[in-house]
C-alpha cells in the first residue's frame, strides 16, 4: 500500500509538528507530497496553506508572519489562512484581483501540536486522549523526527508482541522468552482496541523511572489503534503507575513518515525526571527505527503478499481495515463520479 | 517550458566555465544534458566533444591533453578537437578506422570563458559587451557556481524591480523597505534577439557598498540599462551618481531542466585602488545568495502560457520573455 496511491488517506487528521515550533516563525512540511507552510495567527491558532505562491511559485514558508497572514519572501504578497491574498504592497490602487488565491487547509492545535487535514470534512475526528483532560497527569514532549519507514510498518510494530524478545532485547525484551504475550483484539469504530498483560524486562534505567525494582515486570496494556496511523498505549504497571504513550506516524510520502510521540503519566517530575523517561523511550524506539527502516515501506494490504504467524492477528486486522476503507473510499468516488 | 524538451535551445552559445580552469587540464560539463569533454589545445584554444569514448564509453575528460589532442584515460585513444581518433596505441601498422569518431561541438574563447554551441550554426552570435573592449574599464570575475533553478526564472528576477525590496531589504543589501512601488520604467523595447530596458531606482547603501562605490550617502540612485539576451544572459549596466560605471554579465547556463551554471563577472570604470575586487565580489556575493535562496524554491519548470501564474505590472519585462520564448518555440517546432 502506497499512501499516495489513495486520496482517502487525505481525509484523516495529522499532527505535523509541535506547536511551538511555529513561535520561531514560518515552518515548512510535507504532508502527502503536499508542501505546506504553517503559520500563527494573531489569535495564536494555526493556519496552514500550500507552500507555493500563485505568483511565482516562491515558498511561502520562508517569509515572515504579518498581522494574521504570511508574506511571501519575494514579493511581499500577503495571504490569509483561507488562502485569500489579503496585500500586494505594489499595488497602489484598486482591489486585489480574486485568483491571487493559494490553496488552504484545515488546521488546529490540539495536544500541543499542529494538526492538518488536507480534504476537509475528516473521515474522523482528531482521536481523543482521556488522560490528556485528567490533571491527575502530565504530558512529556518525546520525539518529532523523520523516519524513512511507512506508517503501517510502524503501527503494526507498536502492537507486535513477537519482537520485543529481538529488537529490544536488553531493554524490554528477553531472547529467552520468545513466546509472544497473548492479545484479545475489540473492534474500535475508529480503529481496534487490544488488550494484552506484558511481562517485560525492567533494567536499571527503567527502575527509576517507574519506581519499580523488580528486574522483571508486567505491564497491564490497553492499546488503541485509530486509523490510519496513531496509536495510544495505556500502560498500568503494578505500582498502579499509569504511562501513556501516543506514537503517530504522519506521512510525508511512500517511503518517509514523521515520527511525534509524546507521553502522559500519573506520577510527577519529582517522582521520575521527563529527562528520564525519554532516555529510556529513546533508546526503545531507536532500536525499533534501526529494524523498520529496513523494511519495504510498501507493506502490502493482500495478505497473501507476506508470510505471517498467530501473533500477527492485530496487524492483519489493520490490513483488513485498511483494505475495506480504500474500497469504500474508491467506490464513493466511483458514484460520485 | 523545460529546456531539454525543445532542441532550439541547442542553438545557441553558453558559457561554461572560465577559461583558466582548462590550464588545469581537461574537464568536463553537462550542457543540455550532453556530457562534454573540454580542453585546452596546442595554441590555448578551447576544444568540446562528447565526453564519452567511441571505444569503451570512458570519460575523456578524466583523460591527459596530447598536443592538440585529449588522450582517453582507459586506452589511450587519441581524439582532436574536431572528434577525429588521431591516434590508437595499440595499432601497430595501418590507417585508423574512419569510424572511431566522437561527436565534436563549437567551442569559442571569449571574455575570459569557455563558450560552446551545442548545434551550429548558433541563431545569434555570443553577447556583444563593448566595455570589454574599451580600456578604460577592468573585468572582475565574480561566480561560477551551479543553481538548482531554471534560467527563466533567473533571467525575469534579475528585471523585476519588486524583488529587491523584499529579498534584499529587511536589512539585507540594497533593497529599500521605505517604498515598496517600483518606478515606472523609462522604456522597454522588444528586440530580435532580447529585451532593452530602462529605469531608475532608489537602492540602499550600506556601509560594506560605501567602499565599492566611493559614495557615502546611506541611500544612492541607479540608473540602469538591463539587456536580455535570448535566451539566458544579460547585462545589467548601473550607473551610479558620481559617473561610477558597474556593468554585470550574468549567464545562466542549461545544465538540465533542474540546474543552471551561473556564471557572472563585471565590469568597472574605476581602479582596483579605488575599490578592491574582493569587496566587489563580496557584495555581489552577498547579493546573488539573497536572491538564490529564493530563487531555488521557485519551481523550475516556468510556465510561458500567462494563465499559469498570477501577475502585476512591475513583471512586464518577464512577461515579455515568456512571449517572446513562445515566440522561438513555435518558430522553430
Amino acid at each position: 500500500m502506497k499512501v499516495t496511491d489513495h486520496a482517502v488517506f487525505r481525509r484523516f487528521w495529522y499532527p505535523v509538528m509541535p506547536l511551538a515550533k511555529l513561535v520561531d516563525g514560518p515552518q515548512a512540511f510535507v504532508l502527502l507530497q503536499q508542501p505546506l507552510a504553517l503559520w500563527l495567527n494573531e489569535a495564536g491558532d494555526p493556519q496552514a496553506v500550500a507552500d507555493r505562491c500563485c505568483h511565482r511559485t516562491a515558498k511561502l514558508s520562508l517569509g515572515q508572519v504579518q498581522g494574521d497572514a504570511i508574506q511571501c519572501p519575494y514579493h511581499g504578497w500577503q495571504f490569509d489562512g483561507s488562502g485569500t491574498c489579503v496585500k500586494v504592497p505594489q499595488l497602489e490602487s484598486g482591489p486585489i484581483p480574486k485568483s491571487y488565491q493559494v490553496k488552504s487547509f484545515a488546521c488546529q492545535a490540539r495536544y500541543g501540536y499542529v494538526w492538518v487535514c488536507l480534504d476537509s470534512p475528516a473521515l474522523q475526528p482528531i482521536p481523543d486522549i482521556p488522560e490528556a483532560r485528567d490533571p491527575g497527569f502530565r504530558q512529556i514532549h518525546e520525539f518529532d523526527e523523520v523516519w524513512k519507514a511507512s506508517g503501517l510498518r510502524i503501527m503494526e510494530n507498536s502492537f507486535d508482541n513477537a519482537h520485543f524478545s529481538y529488537v529490544h532485547a536488553g531493554t524490554l525484551g528477553s531472547i529467552d522468552s520468545p513466546t509472544p504475550a497473548s492479545v484479545e483484539v475489540f473492534d474500535h469504530p475508529e480503529g481496534l482496541r487490544v488488550e494484552t498483560l506484558i511481562p517485560v524486562l525492567n533494567p536499571p534505567e527503567q527502575q527509576r523511572n517507574l519506581g519499580l525494582s523488580d528486574p522483571i515486570t508486567l505491564r497491564q496494556t490497553e492499546r488503541f489503534w485509530h486509523q490510519p496511523f496513531f496509536y495510544r498505549v495505556r500502560i498500568t504497571y503494578p505500582n498502579g503507575l499509569v504511562h501513556v504513550m501516543v506514537t503517530t506516524t504522519t506521512p510525508i510520502d511512500d517511503q518517509h513518515s514523521q515520527f511525534i510521540q509524546f507521553v502522559y503519566r500519573s506520577d510527577r517530575e519529582e517522582d521520575a525526571p521527563a529527562a528520564g523517561i525519554i532516555a529510556f523511550d529513546r533508546r526503545v524506539t531507536h532500536e525499533d527505527q534501526q529494524v523498520l527502516e529496513l523494511t519495504d515501506p510498501d507493506a502490502p494490504l493482500s495478505i497473501d503478499g507476506e508470510e505471517h504467524m498467530v501473533s500477527d492477528k492485530t496487524s492483519i486486522m489493520m490490513r483488513r481495515k485498511l483494505a475495506a476503507l480504500i474500497s469504500a473510499d474508491a467506490q464513493t468516488s466511483a458514484v460520485q463520479n | 517550458m523545460l529546456v531539454t524538451q525543445h532542441s532550439v535551445f541547442k542553438q545557441f552559445w553558453y558559457p561554461l566555465m572560465p577559461l583558466q580552469k582548462l590550464a588545469e587540464g581537461p574537464q568536463s560539463f553537462t550542457l543540455l544534458q550532453q556530457p562534454l569533454a573540454l580542453w585546452l589545445d596546442h595554441n590555448g584554444d578551447p576544444q568540446a566533444v562528447e565526453d564519452r569514448c567511441c571505444h569503451r564509453t570512458a570519460k575523456l575528460s578524466l583523460g591527459q591533453v596530447q598536443g592538440d589532442a585529449i588522450q582517453c584515460p582507459y586506452h589511450g585513444w587519441q581524439f582532436d578537437g574536431s572528434g577525429t581518433c588521431v591516434k590508437v596505441p595499440q595499432l601497430e601498422s595501418g590507417p585508423i578506422p574512419k569510424s572511431y569518431q566522437v561527436k565534436s561541438f563549437a567551442c569559442q574563447a571569449r571574455y575570459g570563458y569557455v563558450w560552446v554551441c551545442l548545434e551550429s550554426p548558433a541563431l545569434y552570435p555570443i553577447p556583444e559587451i563593448p566595455e570589454a573592449e574599451d580600456p578604460s574599464f577592468r573585468q572582475i570575475h565574480e561566480f561560477d557556481e551551479t543553481w538548482a533553478c531554471s534560467g527563466l526564472r533567473f533571467m525575469e528576477n534579475a528585471f523585476d524591480s519588486a524583488h529587491p525590496h523584499f529579498v534584499h531589504g529587511h536589512g539585507k543589501t540594497h533593497g529599500d523597505q521605505s517604498n515598496p512601488v517600483p518606478p515606472p520604467l523609462d522604456e522597454i523595447s522588444d528586440l530580435e534577439d532580447g529585451i532593452l530596458v530602462r529605469h531608475w531606482m532608489e537602492v540602499l547603501n550600506p556601509d560594506i557598498q560605501k567602499k565599492n562605490l566611493n559614495i557615502q550617502s546611506d541611500k544612492t540612485i541607479r540608473t540602469n540599462v538591463r539587456r536580455w539576451f535570448v535566451p539566458f544572459s544579460r547585462t545589467l549596466q548601473i550607473t551610479y551618481p558620481n559617473g561610477l560605471i558597474h556593468l554585470i554579465f550574468s549567464a545562466f547556463t542549461p545544465i538540465d531542466d533542474q540546474h543552471s551554471q551561473l556564471i557572472q563577472f563585471c565590469f568597472r570604470n574605476d581602479t582596483e585602488a579605488e575599490a578592491p575586487a574582493a569587496g566587489v565580489i563580496a557584495y555581489d556575493r552577498q547579493v546573488t545568495w539573497e536572491d538564490k535562496i529564493i530563487l531555488e524554491t521557485t519551481d523550475f519548470d516556468t510556465p510561458l502560457d500567462l494563465q499559469a501564474e498570477e501577475h502585476m505590472a512591475p513583471d512586464k519585462p518577464g512577461i515579455l520573455m515568456r512571449h517572446k520564448l513562445a515566440a522561438l518555440l513555435k518558430a522553430h517546432s
